[in-house]
């Protein structure tokens, strides 16, 4: 047993239990005081020396988001209906269109494309554009919103957005049984 | 013994025997849920598609069963049984103790039988209806009487720290408990609160911060003070170690509340009080566990043959990572990474299995044995119940600190094109599954250990010999009052309790009042009038389904001022957004995506699909199918007097608009109903929850009257 010197105990007993007086540790000490100052300088900081605001950084943050954003969008002059088309033709992007597809369009188009909440996407009839591949990607990806149709550039990455494009390309005439009613134009494309 | 003795010349042990039997059955049934409800994050079928045991339901329950029913009543068993010894006198009153017990179970036994079905205040940790709290109030009230009483008539002058600790708790819990309820009735069991939005927000959180100080923190701590001294028969390592902390952790824990508002829309000096103080907290809370671990110097080797202290030590322990965690997750970035995710799961559950849990196992190994008057049964069955357990909780802290950290990394990821690298919510939610899984088998392990327990506990009560022996009340005496103010000073206070609790009860007030303060600096519900409408009367009755099942365990509905957090969700939620809302909804987890701007984000039948079965339109989805919703008729008759106490509240709505009420509910709830049935849905909705519920999901975020300024 090492009972150090500095043990001393005091003369309270109570139901056996007795009490030594040792001082406070000094690193404890040390921490308590030091979180004490360190608020005084923090609250001091951020809240009478004009320090950054959480909505201050928070603008910060964006503007550098979205110059980056635009500074990309520059360089990039988005795809071309050919280069689209290449696409269309590997297999292995119409295959992850699907993958998508199921994942995030068959809620409201249907499994295959016949149509549910969102219109039917294997007919001649279209509401918007001339199902092109360059009108069909600007409708997946900037949406209808008012009508229920969600922007998805922002919810997936562009490659992604391009595959689900071609995949819904890859549908047309399938003809599934029990489409949704034609809306919108007869399109030739 | 002769019938002529006097009952106060013993201790009443079985009113502690009770709350000891009390302790065990409901730990039972605490741990059981918790284990229910771990499993349904990890597989949504395990409840079974019955509405009462659906995650929403069922969480509440097991959070209050385990606080308030097995960390309740463990704290009146070592409160009851220490403090007679401390104070050298039986509890003052057999009756009192009585009521006392059996008010409390039957508070447990209502709350078991509202919260599955849906009776809920929605704010965590006090989600029990107003008449349960009325009956909360007064049980606590019979107890402090009980206790006070005794401390009157006890025959040693000054109190032990453990006795300071427990007048802290008993008269915070009254303050945090009356301040946080106060609500209008609606009905028998359903009551809006007088608190909306920010203001409600600040409440809750002072409340749910310092219902972990005062029922989790300090009444244990007071356990810790007597039970480990006592176990390894060791002075306690310094009083005046006892002394700052105590005052310390009194004065500064009430402040901490804001640190479960960070990044919100509290008003950003209010934010930075709340971190601070949570850090200045760190060292009144290292206090306590340094005078805990300290006593065991020159006994260590106890920890190796003693069942009962390897429970308190590790308890201690876990004490002392939880305080220190604890501050860590207040500062602002580490807590822009935790808030909302599984992190903080696995900090409550640091302090609730390895705490709270363990230290009333050690203290149940120590009392049964000595109420019973025989010996522990099987000292290697409780070593075994220390690893299986010891193992359980650090599995169960693993897979959250792990869930947590990959759900605060993929929420934030960006690709360097500046958008998200996760922008499907899914995705970070499938990615956790597995760890879902680890943390039941951690939540397991943790049960299996205390059922061990409950089999050496019974043995031992078995094995105990039928004939009731009563410990006497230990010769004491008092000393005059001019003996005792002329002490040093704290030692005169703790000779005289009533000023001590005074004291207390000073410190408690005037720290509540400043952190309460900020309520003062948020909109009025008069100046916000021109920027956001009141819900329509569906849309309300939307809200209370929303309520009901408990949506808010699983959503936010605050979007954080954080970039990431922006991109995903839309611009950052304002005061003046949720000024309307009694109760607010911002939630402490997500498990699903915020909601604070889903409204307009889909169609409704997307919404209906989404609720009749969320499978339909996010294949792997976890949330639970609420179908049900589609046949539950709404109340259409109690519309009325809804609007009228949300006006009473303050919100602006106008004779005509509640008089109308009801025609209006029905008129939205046709239309809605036809456009569903239009789109392919079964006809007859109109008059279902279901279309009351999608109009207020479609409100969210779209109650701006001027368009929100977005940057
Ligand atoms: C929440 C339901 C919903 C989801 C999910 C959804 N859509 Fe749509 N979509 C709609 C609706 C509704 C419209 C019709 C918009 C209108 O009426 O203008 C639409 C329109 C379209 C159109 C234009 C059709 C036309 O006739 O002009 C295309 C192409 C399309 N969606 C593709 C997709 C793809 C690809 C996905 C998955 C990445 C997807 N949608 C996911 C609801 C949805
Ligand atoms: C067990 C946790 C859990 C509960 C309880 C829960 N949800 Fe969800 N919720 C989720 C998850 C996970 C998602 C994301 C996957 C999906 O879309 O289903 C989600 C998604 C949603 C969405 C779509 C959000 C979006 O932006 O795509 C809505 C709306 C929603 N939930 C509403 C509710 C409502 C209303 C309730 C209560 C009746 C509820 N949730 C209860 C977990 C839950």
């Amino acid at each position: 047993m090492s009972i150090k010197k500095e043990d001393q105990l005091l003369d309270h007993e109570y139901d056996g239990i007795k009490e030594y007086d040792n001082l406070l540790p000094s690193w404890w000490l040390a921490t308590f005081y030091g979180a004490i100052v360190f608020s005084f300088l923090y609250m001091g900081y951020y809240h009478f020396a004009g320090g950054p605001s959480l909505s201050d950084e928070l603008q910060q943050d964006l503007a550098e988001i979205y110059t980056k954003r635009k500074s990309l969008e520059v360089k990039d002059n988005g795809p071309t209906e050919e280069a689209l088309a290449a696409i269309l033709a590997d297999k292995s992007r119409v295959d992850q269109g699907k993958v998508i597809y199921v994942g995030k369009c068959a809620s409201c188009h249907g499994n295959l494309g016949e149509g549910l909440i969102g219109p039917n996407l294997t007919d001649n009839y279209w509401l918007h554009g001339d199902a092109s591949l360059m009108s069909i990607l600007l409708v997946v990806a900037d949406g209808v919103a008012e009508k229920g149709m969600p922007p998805w550039k922002g919810m997936m990455k562009k490659d992604e957005v391009q595959s689900v494009v071609v995949y819904v390309k890859s549908l047309k005439g399938t003809n599934p049984s029990n489409p949704k009613a034609p809306q919108g134009e007869e399109v030739k494309n | 013994m002769n019938s002529t003795v006097n009952k106060y010349d013993f201790y009443d042990d079985e009113i502690v025997k009770k709350f000891v039997i009390a302790t065990v059955c409901w730990g039972l049934i605490a741990f059981l849920v918790g284990l229910v409800v771990a499993l349904q994050l990890a597989d949504w079928r395990f409840n079974f598609g019955l509405p009462w045991i659906t995650f929403g339901r069922l969480r509440p329950l097991h959070t209050n069963a385990a606080i308030f029913a097995f960390a309740g009543n463990a704290i009146f068993a070592g409160i009851y049984h220490s403090s007679q010894r401390l104070l050298k006198a039986r509890l003052s009153s057999d009756l009192l103790s009585n009521l006392h017990f059996w008010g409390w179970q039957l508070i447990i036994v209502s709350a078991a039988l509202t919260l599955p079905f849906g009776y809920t205040t929605s704010k965590e940790y006090a989600e029990l209806e107003w008449p349960i709290d009325i009956a909360i109030t007064i049980v606590w009230v019979i107890f402090a009487v009980n206790f006070f009483l005794t401390i009157k008539n006890r025959k040693e002058q000054h109190i032990y720290v453990a006795i300071w600790f427990y007048i802290a708790t008993i008269i915070t819990v009254a303050v945090l408990h009356i301040v946080n309820s106060i609500a209008i009735p609606v009905t028998f069991l359903k009551s809006y609160p007088v608190y909306a939005g920010v203001q409600d927000a600040l409440v809750q959180w002072w409340y749910g911060h310092n219902a972990v100080a005062f029922v989790l923190t300090t009444p244990f701590l007071g356990l810790m003070y007597y039970y480990i001294p006592k176990a390894v028969n060791r002075p306690v390592y310094s009083y005046r170690l006892s002394i700052i902390h105590f005052w310390s952790l009194v004065f500064i824990y009430i402040w901490a509340g804001p640190h479960h508002l960070l990044h919100t829309s509290l008003p950003n000096w209010a934010q930075s009080l709340g971190m601070v103080f949570s850090l200045m907290l760190w060292a009144p809370s290292w206090g306590g566990m340094i005078n805990g671990l300290l006593t065991l110097r020159g006994a260590w080797d106890k920890i190796r043959t003693d069942p009962v202290v390897k429970f308190l030590i590790a308890a201690v322990t876990f004490y002392g990572m939880a305080t220190f965690e604890g501050p860590l997750l207040s500062i602002k970035s580490v807590n822009s990474l935790a808030h909302y995710t599984d992190w903080i799961i696995g900090h409550v559950h640091a302090g609730a299995l390895g705490w709270n849990g363990f230290l009333t196992f050690g203290m149940l190994y120590y009392l049964v044995p000595k109420l019973w008057k025989t010996n522990l049964y099987s000292v290697k069955l409780a070593t075994t119940h220390f690893w299986i357990g010891l193992l359980g909780i650090i599995l169960y802290i693993m897979a959250m600190w792990a869930s947590g950290i990959t759900q605060g990394l993929m929420w934030q990821a960006m690709d360097d094109s500046g958008n998200l690298l996760y922008p499907d919510f899914v995705e970070t939610v499938i990615r956790l599954v597995p760890l879902y899984y680890v943390r039941f088998v951690g939540g397991l392990l943790f049960l299996l250990g205390f059922l061990i327990q409950i089999f050496n506990l019974t043995a031992t009560v078995l094995q105990a010999n039928k004939e009731k022996v009563k410990d006497p009340v230990a010769k004491g005496s008092r000393i005059p009052f001019k003996d005792v103010i002329s002490e040093s000073s704290h030692r005169s206070l703790e000779g005289l309790p009533a000023v001590f609790s005074t004291l207390v009860v000073i410190a408690v007030l005037v720290a509540s009042a400043f952190s309460l303060i900020p309520a003062l600096f948020t909109p009025t519900k008069m100046s916000a009038k021109s920027i956001i409408r009141p819900y329509s009367p569906l849309e309300l009755v939307g809200r209370d389904v929303y309520i009901r099942e408990g949506c808010y365990l699983c959503h936010s509905q605050q979007i954080r001022t954080m970039s990431s957090e922006v991109l995903r969700y839309g611009p950052a939620s304002t005061m003046e957004e949720s000024i309307f809302d009694h109760p607010f909804q911002w939630g402490s987890k997500r498990t699903g995506p915020d909601l604070a701007r889903i409204g307009k984000k889909y169609p409704d039948l997307w919404h209906y699909r989404h609720m009749m079965d969320p499978r339909e339109v996010t294949p792997k989805s976890l949330m639970p199918a609420y179908a049900w919703l589609a046949k539950d008729k709404i109340s259409f008759d109690l519309i009325p007097k809804k609007l009228r106490i949300m006006q009473q509240l303050g919100v602006p709505y106008s004779e005509y608009e509640i008089d109308n009420s009801i025609e209006t509910a029905q008129m939205q709830a046709a239309t809605i109903a036809k456009e569903l049935h239009e789109h392919g849905a079964p006809s007859g909705l109109e008059k279902t929850e279901m279309v009351a519920l999608i109009a207020y999901l479609q409100s969210l975020g779209q109650m701006s009257i001027k368009p929100l300024e977005v940057k």
